[in-house]
């Protein structure tokens, strides 16, 4: 790890402005930003400590929206009641993420701002090849080891998939990020890599996360998270579905659904398709099963990430069907 | 060679609350807690496993939550209250009930991931993750051990959870 | 001859100190507090880092390296690349081989694989040491490498003649079967994975060495560390207290060990080097990726009447690893027919090695996976199968077996799993979503023997010591050879303390293939009773013991008093007859090496395996049993298996201590999980480097992915295994469990995958 020096942020202005300067990083959590120095891929300058700031971490939840402080823990968020019976999609989808000690650690802005696990991109020694570490190197991945790899939002600079768990289900629920001076959807905070694999979120120099904010809906009361993987704990997204499903009072027909993916894209991925076919349908398996396939419209495989083209639509599948079981 | 010692000019001179005990050190800020703990205090207990949050054994408690010691910056703990295994039984040696349901379920075989399996579980069972077996098995999927003694760690969380109810 | 009360009583009413008994682990309060110190923790003044800098070619020269901002930068007091690292002699390998070099550089121009070591950086911190290491600039002249077994350039290997083993005419047998399956199973390169890191403290003080360094053979080592710097073995001390698992690879002094111990000698100063966890999986063999076929010819009643097996193991460019693919194939069924032959292919990595039942492991994945096959083939109940052709004797060895409970390991899982339930049809069982199947396969592992010593000291309080360099990395040595001692010896076991993990302390041999426990608790039981010898000899003859003319032929020694046979005379603690007697300690030094071996031979016994006895010697095969059997749930949608339920009866032998004992079964069969699901180093063909070299993308099983196992005793005292008649425990456990779940996939989905691990994307 590179040396830096390191300077403690007692208030929000203060992360702004130490923020802006060069080669500065925020810390909150740690479990991306200590990981990446370690493994060479981030070399700050200089280490700003936002983790200490007050007032930062309040969850506050009604049933019109949830607000979410940026340095609240993953952990405090997954076990708050009123995030587990008004979106326990997002609550499934903290549970699921990384382990019960990085959750305490990781802050809800920090999760957002996690990087890819691409292993090329993780390995600056051995493969130096990379647009989003250096802009125009190549992508080491193409070619080699894709099993994980993504099939949905690639370009030919990238092919990383976005990793995390909880930003699937803030898209699928049309989730807001605030920056102090402005507010974007989540949606549009993620980019997908273009030509620019290496602007991975829409945040400029000296913007700090400060909030995330969730609408609330009776599709979110009625969601859930479903996250598959080989090993059954502590492992990223093989494929993960956020589902919301709201039914007209016939209890079978479909008047909202909310449809999100993870482990299969390069961002989180809102399957709009998906939605549009089943609004107003009644609640089937086959129709479901038949809808979920959109999802992979204009998907791309590398060979050994094709499971996924199979996989993605069976997850968003079983996520409709267990919650259309649940009414 | 180059054998003169030099120093970093951005040392750090930090206080970190050990165990209840104040610990003074003069570090880099790149130093982690895990390396501060093993290399200048001498606390080893917490155990290096992987150094890059994949494996659980460097699981201290932060304020009274677990974390990984091995993805927290010595610098960022300063002003918190840090527990390590060594801080875990009573002063006068009485083992806390997850060391004592470790030893009589043979929750461990060769003990390394061990302090981290206890800190952990010690947490666990705060967070009131340990209500079933199933949970317990899930709230401690953080903490690997290449032994296998996973069912005897989950018989010892489950015994240390009831004896803690009682 | 003084007679002692040994009880060798059934495991669970022994008492605990006993042998046999259900102690806890006497290691076990240091391993829970955070007092037990593993080797690297040692504190020691003056300490610097060192942190190795690995190749990032497969094959090829370096051509240059640039060290001069490593050189300059905070803290750095050394890099050693092939041009300024100390010139060190060859040593000899673990059969005891000559080396094959005068001279042997840790640090290499030539590359035979990505992570091999160029350079190396110590600093005064650790920190330092890091950031420099990433400064050292590398140019190479990159040629093509080899990069694994289904590499075309790879060719067929080199047959490796010691691994034929032919019987009958087992090809036209084959061809004249009216049954016959052939299948292919391969297994990819696995690793061992140990919590603790390798690593190691090296110190000079003149021209000796000690070394901290966590070791599954502390006299091994210490003899390649003699060697390597031309000291006299005596002037190595190998220190290795605690263990953080090895599962074999923790038995030799690799490259990255000559590196600091190098650095040491240069700098005049201790050096500790930990290998990352990345450097973990390039710096040191995993298991070589296997790959068999497996041909079976039965008659219409399932009775096999030819087996013909063909391997293949991945090896290093520059060193040679056979991994033994038929040592399960030949023994586990009783055929009149058979062949088994192996090559070994060389590819672009580390050399391959050790890793728990190396051999038997991919070996019955083939075999048990194939006699599944067959059973499906003929419709006959995979159990009943196995039955069918149960071996009486050693089909190889043609000599019957020293004890076999296989057919009692059957009965008692397929009891306890309640196997006569079983669906036969594949893809007959579900809930919900959720396939279920049940398979069974069978492990086996020699017994693996050898000659050992120990050290047994009464001290003047009446508390025991047991020394030996044997060490204690979860089997449990601490504990079994404190209950050996206490027993033999009539002590309470509170007062024995065992001190093992110091090769100045009485020899071992390699602690790896099962054989320490038998071995030592021989040794340790040897040594016991000639101090028993040498107490009660004392008590009777020396003129100050309250004992000295009392009408008795012997004592006895109970709850650590001593008294004679029919209770005349006096009774008291041993600490008052010490000092009744102005004895200070009573030492006894036991082995059961030959009386005829000469110095060089007892020397060799101990750094090397050449001494190693067969497991086949005389008029016996021996070896341990078990049987597994599985339940899994295979998710119909998204192909993900989960292992719902293992019971499985193992047959070890005697017991030393079978609590210890079920931890170590189980900790076997949950790598055999992993094995079977999870594992699987994933090389990147254009670079020939494993991509997945951390403990996030080489998953292991976690807490979640684990049922609760059963494991069921049904073995019993095998004297020809052992003194005290144990047979293997932390191999076996392990040997049978990826067949077993492969099966329980086929029965859960009708699909049969042979290529390890069952990943989701086979199954969807």
């Amino acid at each position: 790890m590179r040396d830096f020096s390191y300077l403690r942020a007692d208030n929000i202005e203060a992360a702004r402005n130490a923020a802006a300067l060069p080669g500065a990083m925020l810390l909150a959590g740690g479990t991306t930003l200590v990981d990446l120095a370690k493994c060479g891929v981030a070399e700050p300058a200089t280490v700003i400590d936002i983790s200490h700031i007050e007032g930062l971490a309040a969850i506050d939840v009604g049933a019109d929206r949830a607000i979410i402080g940026a340095l609240a823990k993953m952990s405090h968020v997954a076990d708050h009641a009123g995030v587990k019976s008004l979106f326990p999609a997002v609550s499934e989808a903290l549970w699921q993420a990384a382990s019960a000690q990085l959750r305490n650690m990781a802050t809800i802005g920090g999760n957002l701002m996690q990087r890819t696990r691409c292993p090329y991109f993780r390995d600056p020694q051995n493969f130096p090849a990379c647009n989003k570490r250096a802009p125009g190197s190549g992508c080491s991945a193409i070619g080699g080891v894709t099993r994980g790899h993504a099939v949905l939002g690639t370009s030919e600079a990238c092919i990383a998939t976005y990793p995390g768990d909880l930003a699937i289900a803030l898209v699928a629920f049309d989730a807001e990020v605030d920056l102090g001076g402005r507010k974007l959807k989540v949606e549009d905070f993620f980019l997908a890599p273009g030509a620019t694999a290496e602007r991975e979120h829409d945040i400029h120099p000296g913007e700090v996360i400060t909030a995330i904010e969730i609408p609330g809906s009776a599709a979110a009361r009625r969601s859930t998270y479903i996250k598959v993987r080989d090993r059954q704990s502590y492992e990223f997204a093989a494929a993960s579905a956020a589902v919301g499903l709201e039914l007209e009072g016939d209890g079978r027909t479909i008047r909202d659904i909310r449809v999100a993916l993870g482990g299969v894209a390069t961002r989180p991925w809102r399957a709009r398709a998906v939605e549009d076919a089943l609004k107003g349908k009644t609640l089937a398996e086959d129709t479901v099963r038949k809808a979920s396939e959109l999802a992979m419209q204009g998907a791309v495989d590398h060979g050994a990430n094709h499971y996924k083209i199979a996989l993605g639509p069976r997850v968003i599948a079983r996520a409709i069907l267990k919650l259309g079981a649940t009414a | 060679m180059n054998d003169q010692v030099t120093t970093s000019p951005t040392t750090l001179s930090l206080h970190l609350t050990i165990n209840g005990r104040d610990h003074a050190l003069e570090i880099e800020p790149r130093v982690t807690l895990l390396d501060a703990l093993r290399d200048r205090l001498h606390l080893t207990g917490t155990k290096k496993g992987c150094d890059q949050g994949q494996c659980g054994a460097c699981t201290v408690h932060v304020d009274g939550e677990r974390v990984l010691a091995c993805l927290t910056l010595a610098a960022q703990v300063e002003g918190r209250s840090i527990t390590t295994i060594e801080g875990l039984a009573d002063q006068d040696g009485t083992l806390n009930a997850v060391q004592a349901a470790f030893l009589e379920q043979d929750a461990f075989q060769c003990g390394y991931c061990t302090p981290g399996q206890i800190m952990s579980a010690v947490a666990c069972i705060r967070e009131g993750h340990a209500g079933s077996d199933e949970e317990i098995r899930e709230y401690m999927a953080g903490n690997l051990c290449r032994c296998g003694a996973y069912p005897h760690i989950v018989a010892a969380v489950r015994q240390a959870a009831q004896e803690l109810r009682s | 001859m003084t007679v002692h009360d040994m009880k060798h009583a059934d495991s669970d009413s022994a008492r605990l100190e006993a042998v046999g008994g259900r102690l806890s682990r006497v290691d076990g309060p240091a391993k829970i507090t955070g007092a037990a110190h593993y080797a690297v923790e040692q504190q020691l003044e003056g300490l610097t880092h060192a942190v190795l800098v690995g190749a990032t070619i497969a094959a090829g020269k370096v051509t240059a390296i640039d060290s001069r901002a490593a050189q300059t930068a905070p803290g750095v007091l050394a890099v050693l690349t092939p041009d300024t690292i100390m010139e060190l002699n060859g040593a000899s390998d673990w059969l005891g081989n000559p080396p094959t070099q005068a001279t042997y550089s840790p640090l290499v121009r030539e590359v035979t694989f990505s992570g091999q070591h160029i350079a190396a950086v110590v600093a005064e911190t650790f920190e330092q040491a890091v950031a420099a290491a990433a400064l050292v600039k590398v140019w190479y002249d990159e040629t093509p490498a080899i990069v694994d077994l289904s590499d075309r350039r790879a060719g067929d290997g080199i047959p490796i003649d010691a691994m034929t083993k032919e019987w009958g005419d087992a090809e036209a047998a084959f061809a004249e079967a009216p049954v016959r399956i052939c299948t292919a199973y391969n297994t990819p390169r696995e690793f061992q994975a140990a919590m603790e890191p390798h690593g190691l403290i090296a110190r000079w003080q003149g021209d000796e060495l000690t070394i901290w360094e966590p070791s599954q053979w502390l006299d091994g080592m210490a003899r390649t560390y003699a060697e390597w710097f031309g000291v006299p073995f005596e002037n190595v001390r190998l220190v290795s207290p605690y263990i953080g698992g090895g599962f074999g690879s923790k038995a030799l002094a690799l490259a990255h060990s000559a590196v600091a111990a190098a650095a040491a000698k240069m700098l005049n100063r201790p050096v500790k080097l930990v290998l990352n966890r990345p450097q973990n999986f390039t710096s040191y063999g995993g298991r070589a990726a296997t790959r068999q076929t497996v041909a079976i010819g039965a008659d219409r009643e399932g009775r096999i009447q030819s087996i013909v097996h063909r391997g293949v193991n991945e090896t290093a460019v520059d060193g040679m690893w056979v991994e033994p693919l038929g040592s399960v194939t030949s023994i586990m069924y009783a055929t009149p027919n058979f062949s088994s032959k192996q090559n070994v292919v060389r590819v672009n990595t580390v050399v391959p090695g050790a890793k728990r039942a190396p051999g038997e492991n991919p070996s019955a994945f083939g075999i048990e996976c194939a006699i599944d096959e067959l059973a499906h083939e003929l419709g006959i109940d995979p159990l009943e199968m196995r039955l069918i052709n149960y071996a009486e004797q050693d089909p190889h060895a043609k000599k019957p077996w020293s004890t076999r409970q296989l057919r009692e390991a059957f009965a008692a899982g397929a009891e306890a799993f309640g196997w006569a339930k079983r669906s036969p049809a594949p893809r007959s069982m579900r809930d919900g979503h959720q396939l279920i199947g049940w398979g069974v396969a069978a492990g086996t592992y020699p017994v693996r023997r050898a000659y050992g010593e120990a050290v047994v000291k009464i001290l003047a309080d009446g508390s025991v010591e047991v020394e030996s360099s044997s060490i204690d990395m979860g089997q449990g040595t601490y504990t079994i050879l404190a209950q050996t001692a206490a027993e033999t010896l009539g002590v309470p076991v509170e007062q024995v303390s065992v001190k093992l993990g110091d090769s100045h302390f009485a020899r071992a041999g390699v602690t790896g293939g099962s054989r320490l426990a038998g071995v030592m608790t021989g040794a340790v039981h040897k040594a016991a009773g000639q101090a028993l010898d040498e107490l009660i000899g004392l008590a009777l003859s020396d003129p100050a013991s309250p004992f000295h003319g009392l009408q008795a032929n012997t004592l006895h020694v109970r709850d650590g008093r001593i008294a004679s046979p029919r209770g005349e005379g006096p009774e008291l603690s041993i600490a008052a007859f010490m000092r009744a007697v102005g004895r200070d300690h009573i030492e006894a030094r036991g082995d059961t090496v030959p009386a005829n071996f000469t110095p060089e031979q007892r020397y060799n016994n101990y750094t090397t395996i050449a001494t190693a006895i067969p497991h086949t010697e005389g008029d016996y095969s021996r070896h341990s049993w078990c049987a597994h059997f599985v339940e899994v749930h295979v998710d119909e949608d998204f192909g993900t298996v989960r292992v719902s339920r293992v019971v499985s009866a193992l047959d070890s032998g005697r017991l030393y201590n079978p609590k210890l004992a079920e931890s170590q079964w189980k900790g076997g069969i949950i790598m055999g999980i992993g094995q079977a699901l999870l594992e699987e180093g994933i090389v990147d063909r254009r670079h020939g480097r494993i991509v997945n070299g951390n403990l996030a993308d080489y998953m292991l099983p976690t807490n979640a992915d684990i049922p609760d196992i059963r494991t069921i005793s049904v073995g019993i005292p095998d004297p020809h295994s052992s003194a005290l008649g144990g047979k293997g425990v932390g191999e076996l456990g392990i040997v049978g469990v990826a067949p077993a779940i492969a099966n329980a996939v086929f029965h859960a989905t009708g699909k049969r995958v042979r290529d390890l691990p069952i990943t989701l994307e086979k199954l969807i």
